[in-house]
């Protein structure tokens, strides 16, 4: 019997009252990126295809902190990191600190694809681009106006603006910090054969050292996909994630009963009551549920099943419209 | 409360041949070493992440391990090394990815975790904060071993290239590990590797993966493995090896279990040394091979595989 195909994506977990970008913005990206994904599963058939193109629709948003849009490090560049999973043999291709790419997780596909390994870094990812054909784009391509005020307003220490971005629940605090927050973005489908995939891209934090990893392309921790339970993608602070391998821990979940709502909202509380952090979280079980939970002040999502558009933004928010 | 428990090992691979008793005989040397500084630092009051960070230089040190020194070359005949060190208190971890010149991979991971607000550094990034940390650079031909040489040479030589699971294949030895528990029951893992033989540039593996290839919970217990690296991660082994002991399971079942799961599901092989959080130890192994000792109540324990343990009594 055929499976219900579903796509889910996220634009980032951001912490209060935001003064770059616009909620609008955020919510339109979300919205076009996961029916460029549903229309993908229409057309192929195929998760992996889906979130890919899903991905690949917010990483050429300005909007958003992957790709076109990506946030600065220390030394005013911009260094991406991208996965890509396969929910049914578990193959990965990752990619970290890569430089001048326009689609990470095209990147990230080909080292699933064209390579034994599951993760490939810095100057040694952009080799491997240059191998597979993938160009690279000037860095002016990449940065916004956005990007470089949040940059030059960077004071106090990484772990200040990581407090202030990814408090949890923390909105009314915020609104004199809302620098430093950040959208990672990702997406979660399973198709008509039952496969999953789940991907997720981003630049990372603005002013992060160089050479920082987050949670991203971690897999475990960023991102997470296994038909025999579910597929994740998250965001937030990243290093709080990393530590408690949030992906994983919400397909573990889901493999002991919970529903993938419960399991992203058990993880979620597990990774504030061990590392006060906070973040965002989407996750598609292997029966098509969905789960979308966040304890930041926002998270930009937006999934497709059954015919109908659902989106969000403020928490607890869920509107609906159909698609044709 | 549990005494000092320190479990190290040097690499899994696949059972080695008669010809290879020198080198065993040099893992065995290595791993006792190792194991034996890391469990005097502890009995002078060193905390686990200490010892653990000690246990691994050690290692890193010896060139028959595939790490620091002696560390694999990849395709384009460099050393890049990746290494991870995590603290059982809070989730602490420090992890550095294809970093080069670093005599001791697994202090970086250190200064990572301790002087930065950062989990994982890579590539140049990682280079940059070695020189600003103070950690000893090294040229990359101090870190090149011969036999490093060969083994690049051995893979280029293949039709297909390099096969990643070519790691419990052949005399491949892997990542070096340790596992401690101090004296005032807190746990600390460490993990250190040059990766597979011609590995793509930029290649980073299982070690400095938290949950992948080492994972860390005072509440639960420690797991640091090696093997075969892409399929270590794509299981998250150490993450499940910790999950099955939340539920009660003892560290050997667990370490196990976890390696059966990873075998069936990606067909990769692997070794693991497990710890629970009241001293229990776990060796795990299904590739044939892996040197690994253990100190615990002054008493020292060392094998060439899972199944060989070896035991004396010894007064420190």
């Amino acid at each position: 019997m055929p499976t219900e195909p579903v796509i889910i994506v996220h634009g980032g977990a951001v912490s209060g009252v935001h003064t770059y970008g616009s909620s609008e913005a955020r919510v339109l990206g979300v919205q076009a990126a996961a029916l460029a994904g549903w229309e993908k599963l229409k057309e192929t058939g195929c998760a992996l295809d889906a979130v890919e193109v899903a991905v690949c629709s917010l990483e050429d948003n300005p909007t958003f902190d992957a790709g076109t849009g990506s946030v600065l490090n220390q030394a005013g560049e911009i260094e991406m990191d991208a996965i890509i999973m396969d929910g049914k043999n578990l193959d990965t291709g990752a990619i970290a600190c890569v430089q001048n790419i326009k689609n990470p997780v095209k990147l990230a596909r080909k080292v699933m694809e064209n390579t034994h390994h599951c993760l490939l870094v810095g100057k040694g990812a952009n080799l491997f681009a240059e191998k597979v054909g993938i160009s690279t784009v000037p860095l002016e391509e990449l940065v916004t106006e956005i990007s470089r005020q949040k940059l030059e307003l960077c004071n106090g220490s990484y772990e200040d603006r990581c407090k202030h971005a990814f408090k949890a629940s923390n909105v009314k605090k915020c609104v004199k910090h809302s620098d430093g927050e950040h959208d990672t973005v990702g997406a979660v489908a399973i198709d008509v054969h039952g496969n999953m995939a789940a991907a997720t891209s981003t630049g990372g934090i603005t002013a992060k050292m160089v050479g920082r990893v987050g949670d991203s392309p971690v897999i475990g921790a960023g991102c997470y996909c296994d038909n025999v339970s579910g597929g994740v993608s998250c965001t937030g602070h990243g290093e709080s994630i990393m530590k408690v391998t949030l992906a994983s821990r919400i397909t573990m979940y889901i493999e002991e009963g919970l529903s993938a709502q419960e399991a992203a909202e058990k993880a979620l509380d597990y990774m504030f009551n061990k590392t006060e952090g906070a973040g965002g979280v989407i996750a598609v079980s292997k029966t098509g549920e969905v789960g979308v939970h966040f304890t930041t002040g926002f998270m930009s999502w937006a999934f497709v099943k059954s015919g109908k558009l659902h989106y969000g933004w403020i928490p607890g928010e869920n509107h609906t419209r159909a698609v044709e | 409360m549990p005494g000092a428990v320190v479990l190290v090992h040097g690499g899994a691979g696949k059972i080695p041949k008669a010809n290879n008793d020198v080198d065993n005989q040099a893992r065995l040397y290595g791993v006792k070493s190792a194991a034996t500084a890391a469990y005097e630092a502890l009995l002078a009051g060193a905390s686990a992440v200490d010892a653990a960070e000690t246990a691994v230089r050690c290692l890193e040190d010896f060139p028959v391990f595939n790490a620091g020194v002696g560390s694999r070359l990849n395709l384009a005949g460099e050393v890049e090394m990746d290494a991870a060190i995590m603290d059982g208190r809070g989730l602490r971890a420090g992890a550095v990815g294809a970093v080069k010149n670093v005599k001791n991979p697994v202090s970086l991971a250190r200064k990572i975790m301790d002087l930065t607000p950062h989990v994982l550094l890579v590539g140049e990034g990682a280079s940059q904060f070695a020189q600003e940390s103070g950690v000893q650079l090294v040229p990359m031909q101090e870190l090149i071993t011969e036999k490093s040489r060969r083994a690049l040479a051995q893979v280029k030589s293949l039709p297909f290239g390099i096969d990643p699971k070519a790691e419990e294949e052949e005399e491949e030895h892997g990542t070096v590990g340790a596992a401690v528990m101090d004296t005032a029951g807190n746990l600390a893992t460490s993990i250190s590797t040059g990766g597979i033989s011609g590995k793509h540039v930029g290649r980073v593996g299982d070690s400095p993966i938290i949950g992948g290839g080492i994972y860390c919970d005072n509440m639960v217990g420690a797991a640091v493995a090696t093997g075969q690296g892409e399929s270590i991660i794509r299981t998250c082994l150490a993450n499940n090896i910790i999950q099955l002991m939340s539920t009660g399971m003892a560290p050997q079942q667990a370490g196990d279990s976890a390696l059966e799961t990873m075998r069936q599901r990606v067909s990769g092989l692997a070794g693991v040394i497990v710890l629970d959080r009241h001293g229990n130890s776990g060796i795990c192994c299904n590739t044939g091979h892996m040197s690994w000792a253990q100190l615990k109540d002054n008493e020292l324990s060392w094998g060439l595989s899972a199944d060989d343990r070896n035991t004396e009594e010894i007064s420190l």
